[in-house]
This record gives structure tokens, sequence and C-alpha cells, in this order.
């Protein structure tokens, strides 16, 4: 909200300076964004004394004026104001001044002066003698402005100003006001706080409020039918106004804090509303039928125009004000057209009210229409303001709009705020802050800011003002106190008491950590993609081979999305990693390596699950596209390809003590994976290790493909947490037995089951075996490869030939059996 | 024969020596070792026996500088003999320049880093680690909040809906803040608790420089008897130290937030001799001490027990420690961008 520093200081007496306004509310709570200097700064204007008034020898309506300046000679100036006199004390702009003068042909707009040296007619003329429209001080340009007082000639014209009691210089500071300050919504809340930061009083204009409904009561009667949203109205009348513009101080004040100034009448209410924080709603009383207000909810839907001009659809049950025969306004949001106050307006009524505030923010959004006075309704006004707030109004249109006020004032109020007394403990005090506050600063800060304060043996009673319904709770006076105090005189303590008695954080987390600091280091770089997608990306890729098989549930779908492009939960990393291999592959690398940990959603019932109906789990996302091993001087380049990714699979899982890690191929051709593998931990399958098919990388324009594999990362840390901590055995003192065995076999034959044909049978001694070698000769037949096999063996003790011997001759005896193979020699 | 004790300006003389002697062929380093080292006649062994006739006063400071002396002549000999020592294959020319094999280059994602980062902080204050869902339900991520039906604090909250709210108190969602994590954690433990809850949230608001639909925050919650608002400016400085050094500046302004009540905004000073006043604050986490009636929401006596609460983007932070100005390219990937920050 805006705030002129100005007017903020019709009611507090500060000598600080807008900055320090700012700084002092920021740090007690009120947070200044800005702040801007506005209006005439009057730089280069200083005052000067008329010695010597000539008529312009070829202009009869200019004179030629000797100036004092205090300078030693005195300026010549030409002028063409008729009031313009030897002895008297005048606004001059200097040679060299920019001045932002009225534009007589386009009124309310500006356009910009630089004084020079000139010749006006024949005669020099230094400099500029200003009515004071020309140095924006009012729209008065019937003649020079003439300074009362005293003066020296070529002091600064600001001086003067300040001697005059006139301030200089006002700024605009933008407040950002909580919700939990309704109170704050005006320039006198807001100076009440800097009264309190500051310690002096605040000044509140005096009004003369009517003491009872008068003659009013004969002329307007109120009935409020719908007591839950409005619980209290007030109504005062104005007769004879007569609607002109605002005088130039009014529309300036409301200028500058960013409203345009209407008229007279409207421009009081909103001033008030601005002054106060009480909302104020003006009708051309002679258009209400019957002279009655009602204040009821609509029963139907129907259309209503505001008095913007727009019709809106309001819903079944909107608070609206009506006269005897329609509805006139939209209670407590905008007026309607019917009753508006225009140019012919002669009467007006003066609605203050008080809304419940949930109402009000309901029909705001509903409407989509929030408005100064919305706003402050949500937040909730004073229950005990709007006598005081309609008078003073009154008082203004009288004044400045030449009405006559009719004696006394409606107020309906069906419904009163009870005032709330709490208990403050100086004890709590200490407890929450960690400091204790000195009773008389309790005692000062919450007296400055409208709190009434009674000392108790422990503490205080304190009784909360009608303009902070948001303090309800002992706790909420010790934010007062704390936040008028300041943070600062909180110290910090030396040091703190850490719980013995803690949770541990889940084992999942380390193994999650370690996983990402491995892939890390093994050449991988993280990735974060959005969890958001376009509904048929996550329609195609909730595909179950994606997931080793499993159903996947329907995709979560948000109902309110930023645009199509992003409104489903991705049931799969995949097309988010795409996305980046593609976007590094069409700029420039050879080649790139990712992974990512990242939640996967869909629909599903788990037990346990934090919100029914929805399964998240962590993926775990690794993949590879282009160059996987740069060329060097040693070695050529290499794609990445499946294997990289089943190798760092493995790899990880079993340094993850997730392993051993099983791979069972799928042949079936797939929309989206060529041939792939599914990952078996244990018993459970827990993945897919892919190359990914022609047609999706065409579509991803991945020119050398992509391979990847997504894991269920959730399962994996489960068992990696089961497994614990690793248990020693000791390791062999003993020789290890190395022997190759190469085989000659259809190429068509797949290694893995020869693998587990080798494990199985080599008994008890066999420690490890690897394929070293596979290729393919015309020497050993078409259709034929060769497959070599590395096997150790170990014991401890020291093995006898005999038993290496043995357990070979069963691997050589399985292998040529199950697979049609013959040893190579 | 105290006159034959080499004063130091001779051992001076010596180390001149034992530097600049010329050791290409394996003669040369063969007489040098004997020169020097040699056990009955090397000039530092010689050296070496005489310390224990030294004055006392003397003799720290010239046994120091006779070990130097034989420190060097060790090194410059094992020098010497590597370089006499082909360590590949035999006599071929080996060209040492040739780049080295380099593994490929892996990193982590600099939001990770400034995760870690946060969670090193507030662990070794004793904090532990929690997490929770990102889809949520009103209760935990606004009612047991303190969030009040119809409050403007809902409007704070701009929010992705996965079922629409059809009365108070209902809507499921992606969750706005990590805040649920703390209602969860409250209603299945009793205090003392000291946690922080790193996670993915969502924000309906349109993608710019400076905001993105989904970010990272890192929140902190402690609840225990005698916690209080001092400790937890102490905790928030301490991190501020150490992430930002130990010349940080920092203020708490307050603020208002549903959950905590007293509440505050921490900025810090963020220098920047560009802008006038050679800096400008920074808003780098909201924190307060937890709301009496969110306590109670969750069962916790909130006259017995009181706690703090704080909570930061962990972009933001990352933002802030990497120079990083618009938060849209964390989320593009560009292997340009990530080997940054390797």
């Amino acid at each position: 909200m805006k705030i002129s520093t100005q007017w903020l200081r019709e009611y507090v007496a500060t000598t600080w300076s807008a900055e320090t306004i700012a700084e002092r509310l920021t740090m007690a709570g009120l947070e200044v964004e800005s702040v801007e200097p506005i209006g005439p700064s009057f730089q280069g204007i200083v005052v000067g004394r008329v010695l010597d008034v000539k008529r312009h020898p070829s202009a009869d309506r200019l004179t030629v004026c000797s100036v004092d300046l205090g300078a030693d000679e005195p300026n010549q100036i030409v002028c063409g104001a008729p009031n313009v006199a030897p002895g008297q004390l005048v606004p001059v702009a200097t040679v060299g001044t920019t001045l932002s003068l009225p534009d007589k042909a386009n009124p309310g707009s500006f356009k910009e002066l630089t004084l020079t040296r000139a010749k006006i007619r024949g005669e020099e003329s230094n400099g500029m003698i200003c009515a004071e429209d020309e140095i924006g001080l009012s729209d008065d340009h019937s003649g020079i402005m003439v300074l009362g007082g005293e003066a020296t000639p070529g002091e600064p014209f600001t001086g003067w100003m300040a001697r005059s009691g006139r301030p200089t210089g006002d700024s605009v500071i933008d407040v950002s006001i909580t919700p939990n300050r309704p109170d704050a919504v005006c320039h006198i809340g807001i100076a009440r706080d800097v009264a309190a930061l500051a310690g002096t009083s605040l000044r509140h204009p005096e009004v003369t409020v009517p003491p009872g409904p008068g003659e009013t009561a004969g002329h307007v009667s109120v009935s409020i039918e719908a007591p839950d949203g409005c619980h209290r109205y007030v109504g005062m009348l104005i007769r004879g106004v007569q609607i002109d513009e605002s005088p130039a101080w009014l529309k300036a004040r409301l200028e500058a804090i960013g409203l345009r100034p209407r008229n007279n009448v409207v421009d009081i209410t909103n001033y008030v509303m601005f002054e106060c924080g009480q909302p104020l709603h003006a009708f051309d009383f002679e258009l209400l039928a019957g002279s009655r207000i009602v204040v009821r909810r609509t029963k139907t839907e129907g259309p209503f125009t505001t008095l913007d001009g727009r019709e809106r659809r309001l819903p079944a049950g909107t608070l609206m004000i009506a006269d005897g025969e329609r509805d006139v306004a939209i209670a407590g949001i905008m007026g309607g057209e019917n009753s508006e106050v225009s140019e012919a307006t002669n009467e007006v009524l003066i609605e203050s009210a008080w809304f419940e505030p949930s109402g009000i923010r309901r029909t705001a959004k509903a409407l989509a229409l929030q408005t100064d006075a919305s706003y402050r309704f949500e937040r909730g006004v004073d229950p005990e303001l709007q006598a005081w707030a309609a008078a003073r109004a009154a008082h203004l249109m009288v004044e400045l709009a030449g009405g006559t006020l009719v004696d006394g004032l409606v107020d309906e109020r069906p419904i009163r705020t009870e005032p709330v007394s709490l208990g403050l403990r100086a004890a709590r005090i200490e407890a929450v802050l960690g400091a204790p506050a000195p009773a008389a600063d309790v005692d000062r800060l919450l007296r400055a800011i409208g709190f009434g304060v009674v000392a108790m043996p422990d503490g205080w009673t304190v009784s909360v003002p009608s303009f902070r319904p948001d303090v309800s709770r002992e706790i909420d006076l010790i934010e007062e106190v704390a936040r008028l105090r300041g943070f600062d005189a909180i110290p910090e303590p030396e040091a703190t008491r850490i719980p013995t008695e803690n949770y541990q954080t889940p084992g999942e987390r380390h193994v999650a950590e370690r996983a990402a600091e491995w892939l890390a280091g093994s050449g991988f770089r993280e990735i974060y993609t959005n969890s958001l997608m376009r509904r048929d990306v996550a329609e195609e890729f909730r595909d179950p081979v994606l997931r080793a098989g499993f159903a996947v549930g329907d995709v979560v779908e948000t109902v309110n999305p930023i645009s199509q492009e992003m409104s489903v939960l991705r049931p799969s990393l995949l097309p988010g990693a795409l996305q980046v291999l593609s976007h590094n592959m069409n700029h420039g690398q050879p080649g790139i390596r990712v992974f990512e940990f990242g939640t996967a959603f869909d629909r599903g019932h788990v037990p346990g699950a934090p919100v029914a109906g929805y399964r998240e789990r962590t993926h775990l996302l690794v993949a590879i596209s282009g160059v996987a091993d740069r060329a060097h001087w040693d070695h050529k380049a290499r794609n990445g390809d499946l294997f990289d990714i089943k190798g760092t699979v493995e790899a990880l899982l079993e340094r993850l003590s997730a392993g051993p890690v099983r791979f069972e191929p799928v042949a079936t051709p797939h929309a989206l994976l060529a041939p792939h593998l599914r990952v078996r931990v244990g018993s459970d399958l827990v993945g897919v290790v892919a190359p990914i098919s022609h047609a999706l990388a065409g579509r991803y324009d991945l020119k050398t493909g992509a391979s990847y594999a997504e894991i269920d990362f959730t399962a994996i840390a489960a068992m990696a947490v089961q497994r614990g901590v690793p248990r020693y055995r000791d390791i062999s003192r003993f020789p290890i037995v190395d022997r190759d065995l190469a085989f000659v076999l259809d190429a068509g034959q797949a290694v893995g089951p020869i693998l587990e044909a080798i494990r199985e049978v080599s008994g008890p001694l066999l420690r490890e075996v690897d394929l070293f070698d596979v290729f393919r000769d015309e020497r050993l037949g078409a259709d034929r490869k060769s497959v070599g096999f590395s096997l150790r063996f170990g014991a401890d003790r020291t093995l006898r030939d005999e038993e290496v011997d043995q357990a070979v001759g069963r691997v050589v005896a399985a292998v040529e059996q199950r697979f049609s193979a013959g040893l190579r020699s | 024969m105290p006159d034959a004790i080499a004063p130091l300006d001779q051992l001076e003389v010596l180390a001149r020596s034992v530097e600049h002697d010329v050791l290409t062929s394996p003669a040369e380093v063969e007489a040098y070792r004997l020169r020097y080292l040699s056990r009955k006649q090397g000039l530092i062994t010689d050296l070496l026996k005489q310390i224990p006739r030294v004055e006392p006063d003397r003799r720290r400071e010239f046994g120091a500088a006779v070990n130097r002396l034989k420190e060097r002549a060790e090194a410059r000999l094992a020098e010497a003999e590597a370089l006499q020592t082909p360590t590949l294959g035999t006599a071929v020319e080996i060209d040492l320049t040739l780049p080295g094999r380099r593994p490929a280059p892996g990193s982590l994602h600099p939001i990770t880093q400034a995760r870690r980062e946060i969670e090193r902080v507030f662990t070794s204050f004793g904090f532990t680690i929690a997490e929770g869902s990102e889809i949520e339900d009103d209760w935990h991520n606004f009612t047991a909040l303190n969030f009040k039906p119809d409050h403007p604090a809902r409007d704070m909250q701009d929010t992705f809906f996965i079922e629409a709210p059809t009365g108070p108190g209902t809507g499921v969602f992606l969750r706005t803040h990590t805040s649920p994590v703390q209602i969860r954690l409250m209603e299945n433990r009793q205090p003392p608790i000291r946690v922080i809850i790193p996670g993915r949230v969502y924000r309906n608001e349109a993608i710019s420089y400076k905001s993105f639909c989904l970010f990272h925050q890192m929140e902190g919650l402690v609840v225990a008897e005698g916690v209080n608002m001092a400790e937890l400016k102490q905790v928030l400085h301490a991190f501020a130290v150490e992430l930002f050094g130990a010349d940080v500046r920092m203020r708490f302004r307050p603020s208002f937030f549903p959950f905590t009540e007293p509440s505050a905004e921490v900025d810090i000073w963020w220098k920047d001799d560009r802008l006038p006043d050679g800096g400008r604050w920074l808003e780098i986490l909201g924190c307060g001490m937890v709301d009496p009636a969110v306590l109670e929401n969750v069962g916790v006596d909130s006259e017995r027990y009181t706690g703090y609460a704080f909570g930061m983007g962990i972009e933001r932070i990352a933002m802030l420690r990497f120079g990083i100005t618009d938060i849209r390219v964390l989320y593009e990937n560009d292997a340009r961008f990530l080997e940054q920050f390797a």
C-alpha cells in the first residue's frame, strides 16, 4: 500500500526522513518495498526581491523587472503577470532550471521547459518569476506567487517553504502489508506505528460525531436483513452538494498514492478510506427508491451493473445493498451504476458499514473484482470506526463541496463485537523470546499502539483495541512487543542445548547420497527436470514395459495447470531425460551421460500412503547418448550403448550392497524400447536397462540413439538399508588358480545362460567368472563364434591341480552339452 | 676443540655447493654421495656428529640447519637417481607431454550441491533429515498449519490442485511448501524434535527468470522444552556464517506466516559496488516461533513445549552462491552449465 509521507506527517510529528521512516517500519514488521520522492523538488528556484518594474517597450502585457537574487548586480527578468510590483518577495526559477509547466493545450498534463538566457520581444530575460502552478504548488495561475514573511534574496525557495510550515519534498513509500495487520491499511494506522517507534504521540483528526439519529432518521431508513454479513451500517446525509473537481491539495494527495481524482464527493470518500481504513460509499440519495437502504443477499444468480459500467453475474447469496426496489451496490466491493454520484447529484448518502470479511473475500474472488474497499473489508475493518469515518467525510463534504449536513446519523448495529482482554505473563515473554522484556517497555509500547495495559503480579492484563481483531491470544501480544522492541533486542545465547534423544535420518537417504556421489564420480552429470509434463506424453510413457512389466496406474493430472505442456505428473523420468539428451546433443555436445533422482507418480492404492489413492516412488534414471569415450592418442572414440548402462547399474547396485543383480532379456519389440533387459535384485524386478527404439530416438532428434536405465530407487534403498553394515570375511591367504576356456558355438547363442551354467556346475571353489572375449571368424565356420571365459578358483587352503581340473571338466562338459559348443584348443 | 665447530655462515657455503653440484652422470651422483653423506667422511655426516658438542644455546639452531642440509642432499640424490632409472620399458624415449587419460567428468547438480551444503551445516548442529510426499492434503499443507479457511494468507499460495476442494478442509494438491512434513512428523513423534526437511514444492506461477512452477525448499523444525527465539537467531546466524562467511551481516525483520508467531524474514547484506549504498539487503529465509495453534493441532502441549521453524528456497541459496541470475537454467541441464559445478 502506498503511503505519502507528507500526508503521514499530518498524524505524527517526526523529524525522521522518508528513508528513516521506511527503515524503522521495515524493522517493525511493515516491510517497505520502495521509497520514491515525488512532487516538485524546487531545484534551481530561489527567492528574489523585485526592485523595479518597467513597462516592456514593445509589449503591453509584459513588464521588465529588475530582481535582486543576492548577487552583486540585479537580474533583468521579463514578466507577464499582472500583479508584479516592486518590493515583492517572489520565487524565481534561475537560468538552467527545468520546470514542469501545465500544458494549456492538454489540461491535466505537463510539458518540460528548461530556462535559458533569452530575449523576449527584444528585452533580455534571465530566469522566470513563477506562479504557483508553474512550480507545482497548486493550479493557481492568476498571478505570480508573492511570498509573505522574511526571506533573503538568493536563498533557496525550499528554505522559505520550510519556515512557512509548508513541507517540501513528498515521498511515497510502498508498504507491503501482511495479513495480520488490518489496522495498517491506512495513513493513520501507519502513523500509529511510526509514533510508537519514534516515541511521539499520534494526532487524530478532530471530528464531531453526531450523538444520535437526529433528523437523518426521518429521511433514511436502514434495515439489515443479513446481519451475519453486515454487523453495522451507518448512514449520513448531506444536502445541496456541488459536484465539482476537488481542490488541488486533495487531488495531489490522492495522485501521490496512485489514485485518479474523480469529483469532490468521491474523492472525499477515498481520502477518508486511505486516512483511517474505513471504506465509504457515496450514493446519489435522490436515486434511492423509497429513501431506503436494505442489506440483503441475492436469492438467485443475476446480472448487476457496477459503477465502472460493467455488467457482472452475481452468484446467489451475494450480499447486496438495495433501496426500496432494487439492488444499488455489491456490499463492500463496488457501487452500482444506477445510484452513482454524478454531476447532477444534489443529495449524498454516505455509507459507512462493517461487512463480514470472509463473505467479502468469497464474493470478490467469485467476481474476480478486488477493490480498495474489498481489500480492507476482507482483512477486517475496525467495528468501532463507522460513525467517525462517516462524520469525517460529511464534514469534508460540507467544507469542500458546499453541502449542508443533515443532523444526526442512522446507525443500525445488529451485532456488536465484544472487547477482548488478554493476560500477558512476563515469564511467557521470556520463554518465547529467550530474553526478558523490561516492564516499562511492554507498558509503553502496547499503549503507544492503542492497547490498554494494567499491571498484574506476574504480568499484565491487556485490552485489545477494536482495530486489532488479529490480536486474540497471548502470543499475539508477545509478537507486538517483540516487533516494536525490534528483534535486534533479542540477544543470541552463547550456547544451545541439543536434545540427546533425537530421531535418526532414514538410512534410505544416505543410500541415495552415496549413489549420486558414485555416479558423479563415474562420469555422469546430475540433472533436475520438471515433474509436470504433457498429458499425451505421460500416457505414452505410463507403459508397464518401462517398469519391468509392472502395471502403472492412471496418470495424476492437475485440475488447474499453467498450460497443457505442464498438466500431468510424470509417471517416468524418461521423457524429461530424453529432452535433456536431445538439448545437449543439438547444442554441440559429442556425447552426454546424465542421471536424475526424482519422484514418479501414478494413481494406485498403497497401504500407508500419505494421501490415499496416489503412489509416489523415487526413481533413479541413468542415460547415455553419443560418444561415451572420446578419441584419445591411444584409442579411438566409442559411442555409448546399452552395455555402458548395464555395467553402471550392476556396479552401482553392488556398491550399494543391493546386489547381486541379474538381467533378464526382453526380446519382444516395443514402440518405445529396443530389445532390452529387466533388472532383478534378489526376487524383485526393480527396473529396466534399455536402448530406446529408433522411432523414439527419431522423435527426440537423437541421431546416435540413447540407452538408459530407470530403477525403482525406493526399493533399492530399502534393500540396501536392510542389508546393513557389511560383515567381514577372512581373506584367503592361499594362491588363486586362473584358468581360461574358449568355446566355439552357434553365433545366435546368448552368453548370459552360459555364465549361469558355469556358476552352477563349477562348485564351491569358483571365485569369479568373467567373459574376456567374443569373436567371429571365417575359420570358425559360418554362424559360429568363439567365446572366452576366465575362471578363478580359490579356497582357504592350497588347491590341488586335480580339484581344479575336476571343476573345469564339469564346466566343459556342461557347456558342450547344453549349448552344442566345442572347446577350442 | 671448540674452534673446529663450523659457524653458521660456513653452513651457507656448504649449502650452496649441495644445491649446485652437477649431477648428470652416474659417476657424479656417486661422488656427490661420498662427498656429503658418506658414513665415514661425508661433510654433512661430519657436521651431524658435531651437534652434541655445540654450546646448548646454539645447539637447536645449528642442528636444524644441518638436518635441512642433509634432507636437501638426499632429495637431490633421489631426484638424480630417478632420472637415470627408466620407469617405462627400457631406453625408449617417452613423450611425457602427452595428455593423461582422464576419467569421464561427472557432476552433481548445483541444487544438490547447495542442498548438501545446507544439510552439512545443520546436521553439524544436531539436526536430522526427514522427507515427505509431494502430493498432499488440505489438513497437512494448510489447516493444521493454522491457515484459516478463507484467510488472505491462502492467496499467497497459488496451488496446483489434483482434486479441487469441495468444501472447507478438502482438496488434494501438490504441496506448496515442505511444512506438511512438519505436521506428519509431529503427529507421529513426541518432542524433542530437531529436523531439517528438504524437498520439491510447487507453485502455480508464471515461469520467468525468477520463478519456476516448482522449486526446492529446506525447512527446519525444532520442538522441545525451553526452545526460544534467541536460539533460533543463534542457529541461523551460525548457518549464515557457514554459508556466507564470518563477516556476514544479517538482520531479522518481523513478518507474518500463519504457522509461526512471532515470525521473521532474514536478510543478509549483499555487497554490490554498483549500488549507491555499496550493496543491499537480500531476503534469504523466513522463520519464527511455531504458533501454539499448530502445536495444539498435532497434540503437542504448547505450554510445555515451544518450537521454532525456518524455511528457505534451495534454488535461491544456489543462485546466490554461484551467481546464477535466471532460475530456468537450473532446469535446462545444458552440459556447459552443469560442468561449471563439477
